[in-house]
């Protein structure tokens, strides 16, 4: 691509001192000296630090499934196919509008159980043969009820990043492509994907970030996280403001270095784009 | 050897007689779940995060007895009565309240403990000294968790009865609500006597208790639905109360654990 002709010549991209990044390294490091200084604080910190695995693996497992399946959803939502078009719609105006901590509870207690039950309806001659045990309700987990609905919140969210994403890429290279003979996969691929992309990407590792601080929901649940943790321990040592202190520090620790790890990458599409 | 038939008579007979009626559960395993999020029922032990607290030492002992072992799982207060109701769990302890509208959902066993409440104030409260010359000033606030003993006390024990009343303000957690005493945006909290050590123990100078102790709360035990677990663990839990054991917990629980430590 050439870029548009400029009247005045390049600016300078002068790089300002982020006063806001060193006033985020000061919090960071007195939080820091705190845990390691003061013993109340180390305790909780110990305390916490089981859930910090629990929500890094929720996140993880929750963001590359919204991923997939968001992917899914966006190439119904932008195929040729009408009924697949609205179908794709339907899923993500119905998800989009309810609130994750209600999905949440939907998921555990009515999704769930009807899963288990369709599972097992599903499997009822091999079951009736006494090859397998029916499931119980209890085969699936707390955990993975909260993976579940992150899963299906995150999808529609990201279902129209990567929508956006396709859209953006000029008509003309799509046509022409088809035009060299192409086959729809192979255009998708070779052509719209790579460029997408580029701006699917940022706001993508947005979304990772958000989701890190939404995975708190799933103490509703009851689910050992960080969150959850804190509940714990602040009403076993009655010690409510300092928990959430640590609390508050772990998620800021994930969710600011995550975040400057996805401004990095912005930055280097950006020059590569040129 | 004649000698040991004998011996063996001599030591089946030492066996109070109501230990030789408990039904023998041939060591099947109890999915029992808490949330370790209630001192000193069921809380995380500071040092190790580990589950501890006078229902688990109860629990435990009703299981030993009859030849049950417990796998403990935890889950969220809000949601244990649907996941014991579902069936995820055989049994479920939270201090739980036994009542008309919670007995629709689950089974209860037996109550273990009748609660006591104390009204838990700001260290500098002086406008009210107990719960009648609380309820007479409508200006002042009690905080509690929706559905909780604590919420039952101060609308049936200490205000009118009225479920809604506006004078009560609902929160998440136990520690919101002294939170919110603390910054003034409740005047009371009512929590038990360990509860309540706790918290002023925890906050030096902030927080003192007033009036005479409050409530006759009933916790149970909650069971799937229909669960043949209720009759063996009332079983139980009858002779545990009869030889004391259930006297030695509620001292070790109520009046030796210092949660303030």
């Amino acid at each position: 691509m050439t870029p548009a002709p400029s009247l005045s010549p390049p600016r300078k991209t002068r790089r300002e001192v982020p006063y806001w990044l060193l006033a985020m390294g000061l919090l960071f490091v007195l939080g820091l000296w705190l845990i390691v200084a003061d013993e109340g604080y180390t305790s909780i910190f110990r305390a916490l630090s089981s859930g910090v695995i629990t929500t890094l693996w929720v996140t993880f497992v929750a963001f590359m499934l919204a991923t997939l399946l968001g992917l899914l959803i966006a190439i119904m939502r932008t195929s040729g196919v009408k009924l697949l078009r609205e179908v794709a719609t339907f899923y993500v105006e119905l998800i989009r509008g309810i609130p994750i901590l209600v999905f949440l509870f939907y998921v555990a207690f009515v999704a769930a159980p009807a899963i288990v039950a369709g599972i097992n309806w599903a499997l009822t001659p091999v079951i009736g043969a006494g090859l397998i045990e029916p499931l119980t309700v209890r085969a699936f987990d707390f955990v993975w009820r909260a993976i579940v609905a992150l899963t299906v919140c995150y999808s529609a969210f990201i279902a129209e990043i990567f929508r956006a994403g396709i859209e953006a890429v000029d008509r003309g290279q799509i046509e022409a492509a088809r035009a060299l003979g192409l086959s729809r996969w192979h255009t998708f691929r070779f052509i719209i994907f790579p460029q997408a992309l580029r701006t699917i990407l940022p706001p993508l590792g947005n979304d990772f970030v958000s989701m890190i601080k939404d995975t708190a929901l799933v103490s509703a649940l009851g689910v050992q996280d960080i969150t959850q943790l804190g509940k714990v321990y602040s009403s076993g040592t009655f010690k409510f403001f300092e928990t959430y202190n640590v609390v508050a520090f772990l998620y800021l620790t994930m969710t600011i270095s995550l975040s400057l790890l996805v401004r990095l990458l912005e930055r280097y599409m950006a020059r590569r784009s040129r | 050897m004649k000698i040991l038939p004998i011996l063996a008579a001599l030591a089946f007979s030492a066996i109070p007689a109501a230990a030789q009626e408990l039904p023998d559960l041939g060591g099947r395993t109890i999915t029992a779940v808490t949330e370790n999020a209630y001192v000193p029922l069921n809380f995380a032990d500071p040092q190790t995060g580990e589950g501890i607290g006078f229902e688990y030492d109860l629990f435990n002992e009703i299981a030993a007895r009859l030849n049950a072992t417990v796998d403990w799982q935890l889950a969220s207060w809000d949601v244990m009565i649907q996941a014991v109701r579902d069936g995820q769990y055989d049994v479920g302890m939270d201090g739980i309240t036994i009542n008309d509208e919670r007995e629709e959902q689950i089974d209860f066993s037996d109550p273990y403990l009748t609660s006591e409440q104390l009204m838990l104030v700001r260290a500098d409260e002086e406008r009210f000294t107990n719960a009648e010359s609380f309820a007479a000033d409508e200006d002042l606030l009690v905080g509690a968790q929706a559905g909780t003993t604590n919420f039952y006390v101060a609308v049936y024990e200490v205000l009118d009865g009225d479920e809604a009343n506006p004078r009560i303000k609902l929160f998440e957690t136990f520690g919101t609500s002294v939170q919110a005493l603390a910054s003034g945006d409740v005047d009371t909290v009512l929590m038990d006597k360990t509860s309540a050590e706790g918290y002023i123990g925890a906050n030096p100078g902030a927080f003192k208790v007033i009036g005479e102790p409050l409530g006759t709360e009933q916790f149970g035990f909650i069971f799937t639905p229909d669960s043949d677990l209720v009759e063996p663990v009332n079983a139980a839990l009858a002779q545990i109360r009869q030889d004391g054991t259930l006297a030695e917990l509620e001292q070790k629980w109520f009046y030796e654990y210092n949660a303030a430590q």
